[in-house]
């Protein structure tokens, strides 16, 4: 199963695509797209630190875990290098998400005798898992790291969530760290770290959103792109800042049609102390790139690799930030205006045809660049490094549809999810969490007959990483 | 509106069912760990203008200290036992880098920091993304582990004389206050941590300790305990307590010591200095050094304490 | 006035008695089984020192006498004598000679004054290894004033210099002045005790500590003996 296609549950559900899918596929959503890349008791056993230390709640990272990322996972004392490892360790760490759920969708399309169907809820309760990440990441040596997770979903299926290597400090200065591969983009609020698992409410939107009838598959800030990026920092980590370019491929290798064209991402940020109230982190983020939107096919339709051309552009800039309220509660927000071109609201682009790929390159008459904006505040109580309840909201609203005749509010989305997580035992060597959570997600003009889609997941479940 | 409320009504139910044995009401939230026997001592910290309070300092104390330090603060944590250096332990509140006399506490801003600094050369990290609030909460709660710190005040802070310009002649005496004071006995003649008592040295908990290599690491090298000259000037006026390295503040006038801080610094071979570029503009030679008789009433070293070999290179 | 003048006397009365009627507390320590063999010390690395020890001394964690007596024994009244407040005022003094400690077991009373003195032609670093006191740790190289120091809390403190590894002292810090190190035949005297109960311990530093309770009723001598179980390692 491909990334992408997971990832873009609201576009399959909104083509009214068979209920059982749409169903299975929020399960998925749980499976796949928030876990990759996340917490690592590697690392705490190789440096002998509790979770707690890295993480504000695991898998979310704290400044502390930042920093030690942003270094390339060293400490900056002389225990970096796998040198001072005993032998036998070995720097993997898997995790697994066993977890009971209840989804329930308002209107799905059904069958109700022949030739004819109708819209009724389907509500689906089960016991599932998500699958399994395989982490493994560290140094090769003093300043050269690397991060490798092979990714499968819950039918044993890999693909690679990150495949990196990192050169750090080069010149001896934090400004200049250099990575190539597959790799997360460089946003603080990070949807890999998400603490929120269930499948209405897992990831965020902002990070995979896509118009009603866009073409544009490949401008997700949520996806690991395929590409090199150079990441600076202050050494306290309070500024950093990062360029990356990457194919517009969505992180897919070997699909050639997105091989030719390319986007970058930017993010800076700055972190201040506030006195009592702790140390805040405001920045800003810039995903600009162009990719395909038509390519060249034989064989009689099947495309060839690397023949993508017509080459539009795309925008995702927003403002993020960490603002902690004294030491037990935090708030993200973060902020995207987004923006494609004509071409890819006239459902030009989609090259994997999951329902939006127009193909006569002719752009229709007053065809508009799709434009929205959107948020989310995310906040976390931390009661105690063992105990955090999760809050988050989140709106996204077009400000500009495709075409002019189109109701001025479709594909809006709200999404509320509550929940929260318990870590039993706390200790360096592994990561284990009861995780209960509610989710509530609404697209305006979603459902098959074009009214509002809804859906709601409950999930409880246990998170653990060893 | 009906079906989310009931769904809301409905996860609560779910949540409590599958929680199980785990207590999911907040109230109820165990603290898991074992506890100071006594209540907490109220202690307060003061770096700058920053005051730090004991009780705000406990949760993060928790979350990043306690794995190592334990939360007796015993130095007993879940790793202590697959570290080396051991971390230290609070309850004897004997601290290695600090700005007062040997045997007496470090300051808090001493302890402030030791915990932005890290320790280079341990499994300590460098903890400069905290606040400053946050590390002083933290300093303050460190001192609840050992009522020493009720009873006893702070060692005065030693003054350290402005630092005369670096010269040959500066360089050479502190070679032979080397010499004379026997530091290479531990350090070696060349500073390497091979001197002949380096493979016997314990700290004071009977583990095994490594004297500073001086010669190891380039540009980056840096001392336990700073890395400017103020703070090797530091290290040997008030020892590094818990540790064999002693005090010598009885032993060494102010001067002497800062021509011996410019000597140490030709021995980091690798790394980038005024003293190594007055060394190179000598051609890499240290003269000898002629005592001036009228200010030194020490007796001249015996000839058997001498290095083995040249303390130059 | 009648009762002023009554409580004079009466303090005058128990004053006289107390020096009149002073007892002693002495005995022997010995030891049964087989004491550690104690081995001797390679001084080579420190020349000036191994040449003043002809043949090599040997270490000292054990010393016995004739008769299976046991010596460096820190014999003290440990409940009873209160004369904490009572600090003598001259100093005790710890001599480094020969790169060893002399004495070995060196018994001070709590605040009283501690000089250590350094006879060698090397460097020594003095680093009593307190854990209820303070921990301090100084350098003293050859040729320099004696090092002033006390101690105010009572505590038996391993004392080493780490330039020396072999050598090694005890510091016994004790709130007392009633104590003795037992000599020669295992000897220990502790005089001029006014009449009381007392409680007597002795304490090695290997074999641990023993006590005995005693009562002096007047200008007498009793005898206290104590025997500690050697370990043979």
């Amino acid at each position: 199963m491909r990334v992408w296609a997971q990832s873009r549950l609201v576009q399959k559900l909104l083509r009214g695509t068979s209920a059982t899918i749409a169903v299975f596929t929020l399960v998925l959503f749980v499976a796949s797209t928030s876990q990759p890349a996340s917490a690592f008791p590697a690392f705490a056993r190789k440096y002998g630190l509790r979770c707690s230390a890295c993480h504000e709640s695991w898998p979310m990272l704290n400044y502390f875990g930042q920093k030690f990322k942003d270094n390339g996972y060293q400490l900056m004392n002389d225990r970096d290098a796998p040198i001072w490892q005993n032998p036998g360790y070995w720097p993997v760490a898997f995790r697994f998400t066993p977890f009971w759920s209840r989804e329930s969708t308002n209107k799905v399309q059904v069958d109700t005798g022949e030739g004819t169907s109708g819209l009724q809820r389907i509500t689906t309760t089960g016991f599932n898992y998500g699958g399994l990440d395989i982490l493994s990441g560290g140094t090769l040596e003093k300043n050269i790291s690397f991060l490798f997770v092979p990714s499968s979903d819950e039918l044993g299926a890999f693909h690679f969530e990150s495949a990196n290597v990192r050169f750090n400090n080069l010149l001896h200065s934090p400004w200049l760290n250099v990575k190539v591969g597959k790799f997360e983009l460089d946003s603080f609020i990070s949807e890999k770290r998400t603490l929120t698992l269930s499948g209405a409410g897992g990831g965020y939107q902002l990070f995979h959103f896509v118009p009603v009838g866009d073409g544009n598959i490949f401008a997700q800030l949520g996806d690991n792109q395929l590409g090199v990026e150079w990441m600076g920092h202050s050494m306290d980590d309070r500024t950093r800042i990062s360029a990356a370019v990457f194919s517009s491929t969505d992180g897919n290798p070997d699909v050639g049609y997105g091989q030719n064209s390319y986007s970058a991402f930017f993010a800076a940020s700055h972190a201040f102390s506030a006195g009592k109230l702790g140390v805040q982190r405001i920045g800003g983020y810039a995903l600009i790139g162009q990719a395909a939107t038509s390519f060249l096919t034989q064989n009689g339709g099947d495309p060839i690799p690397g023949s993508g051309t017509g080459n539009k552009s795309f925008s995702r800039v927003g403002f993020e930030a960490l603002f902690y309220l004294g030491p037990k509660l935090d708030v993200q927000v973060f902020t995207q205006h987004g923006s494609d071109n004509a071409w890819f609201g006239a459902c030009y682009g989609d090259v994997f045809d999951t329902g939006c790929n127009n193909t006569d390159g002719v752009l229709p008459d007053g065809a508009r660049n799709p434009t929205w904006n959107g948020a989310f505040v995310e906040t976390h109580f931390v009661w105690n490094p063992q105990f955090t309840i999760i809050q988050r909201s989140e709106w996204v609203r077009m400000s500009q549809q495709a075409f002019a005749d189109t109701p001025s509010n479709l594909g809006n989305i709200d999404t509320y999810v509550f929940g929260y997580r318990y870590n039993p035992f706390m200790t360096s060597r592994a990561g284990f969490a009861f995780h209960n959570e509610f989710s509530w997600f609404r697209q305006r003009g979603g459902a098959p007959d074009g009214t509002d889609l809804s859906t709601n997941s409950l999930m409880a479940g246990f998170d653990f990483v060893f | 509106m009906r079906v989310i409320q009931s769904v809301y009504g409905f996860a609560g139910v779910l949540g409590l069912i599958l929680a199980g044995g785990f207590t999911v009401s907040a109230q109820d939230v165990p603290d898991v760990g074992p506890h100071p026997p006594q209540p907490m001592r109220a202690m307060e910290s003061h770096i700058g203008n920053v005051t730090g309070h004991a009780k705000d300092g406990k949760m993060n104390f928790r979350r990043y200290c306690a794995g190592c330090h334990g939360d007796l603060g015993d130095g007993n944590g879940e790793n202590a036992q697959w570290i080396d250096p051991k971390p230290r332990d609070f309850t004897i509140a004997t601290f290695k880098c600090r700005s007062t006399p040997t045997g007496t506490l470090p300051t808090d801003q001493d302890l402030y920091n030791s915990i932005g600094r890290g320790f280079t050369n341990s499994n300590m990290p460098i903890w400069n993304t905290f606040s400053p609030q946050q590390r002083a909460d933290l300093v303050a709660y460190i001192k609840t582990f050992s009522a020493r710190w009720e009873k006893e005040k702070a060692g005065d802070v030693i003054k350290i004389p402005p630092e005369p310009p670096v010269t040959l002649e500066s360089i050479a005496h502190g070679k032979a206050l080397f010499t004379k004071l026997e530091c290479w006995k531990c350090h070696g003649p060349q500073g390497k941590g091979d001197g002949p008592s380096a493979s016997t040295l314990t700290d004071s908990k009977d583990q095994p300790i490594r004297p500073y290599n001086f010669a190891d690491g380039r540009d980056d090298s840096r001392f336990k305990c700073g890395s400017t000259n103020q703070d090797i000037y530091k290290i040997f006026m008030t020892g590094v307590d818990g540790t064999p390295m002693p005090s010598f503040a009885d032993v060494i006038q102010p001067n002497d010591a800062w021509d011996l801080v410019h000597f140490l610094r030709t021995l980091q071979i690798h790394r980038h200095s005024k003293e190594n570029e007055v060394l190179a503009a000598a051609h890499g030679v240290i003269p000898p050094y002629v005592e001036k008789q009228e200010n030194n009433p020490a007796p001249a070293a015996q000839p058997e304490n001498k290095p083995p070999s040249s303390g130059g290179h | 006035m009648r009762t002023k003048q009554m409580l004079v006397a009466l303090l005058g009365l128990l004053l006289c008695s107390s020096l009149m009627f002073a007892g002693t507390v002495s005995g022997k320590v010995t030891y049964t089984g087989t004491p550690a063999h104690q081995k001797p010390i390679d001084m080579s690395k420190e020349p000036s020192c191994a040449k003043q020890h002809n043949p090599p001394i040997t270490t000292e964690s054990v010393v016995t006498g004739p008769n299976n007596a046991l010596n460096n024994v820190v014999v003290y009244i440990s409940a009873g004598a209160n004369d904490e407040g009572q600090v003598p005022s001259q100093a005790v003094t710890f001599e480094q000679k020969g790169c060893q400690y002399v004495p070995h077991v060196l018994a001070m009373h709590t605040n009283q004054e501690l000089k250590v003195v350094n006879s060698d032609q090397t460097s020594h670093n003095i680093h009593p290894l307190a854990k209820v006191n303070r921990e301090w740790n100084k350098s003293q190289p050859p040729g320099t004033p004696p090092i002033t120091e006390k101690y105010d809390k009572p505590e038996f403190i391993s004392v080493k210099c780490n330039v020396h590894p072999w050598m090694h002292g005890i510091f016994a810090v004790l709130n007392t002045s009633h104590y003795d190190i037992s000599k020669g035949g295992g000897d220990f005297k502790l005089p001029n005790l006014p009449p009381g109960k007392y409680t007597i311990t002795a304490w090695h530093e290997d074999y641990g500590t023993q006590t005995a309770d005693v009562t002096v009723t007047g200008n007498e001598t009793k005898d206290v003996n104590f025997t500690f179980k050697a370990k043979a390692y």
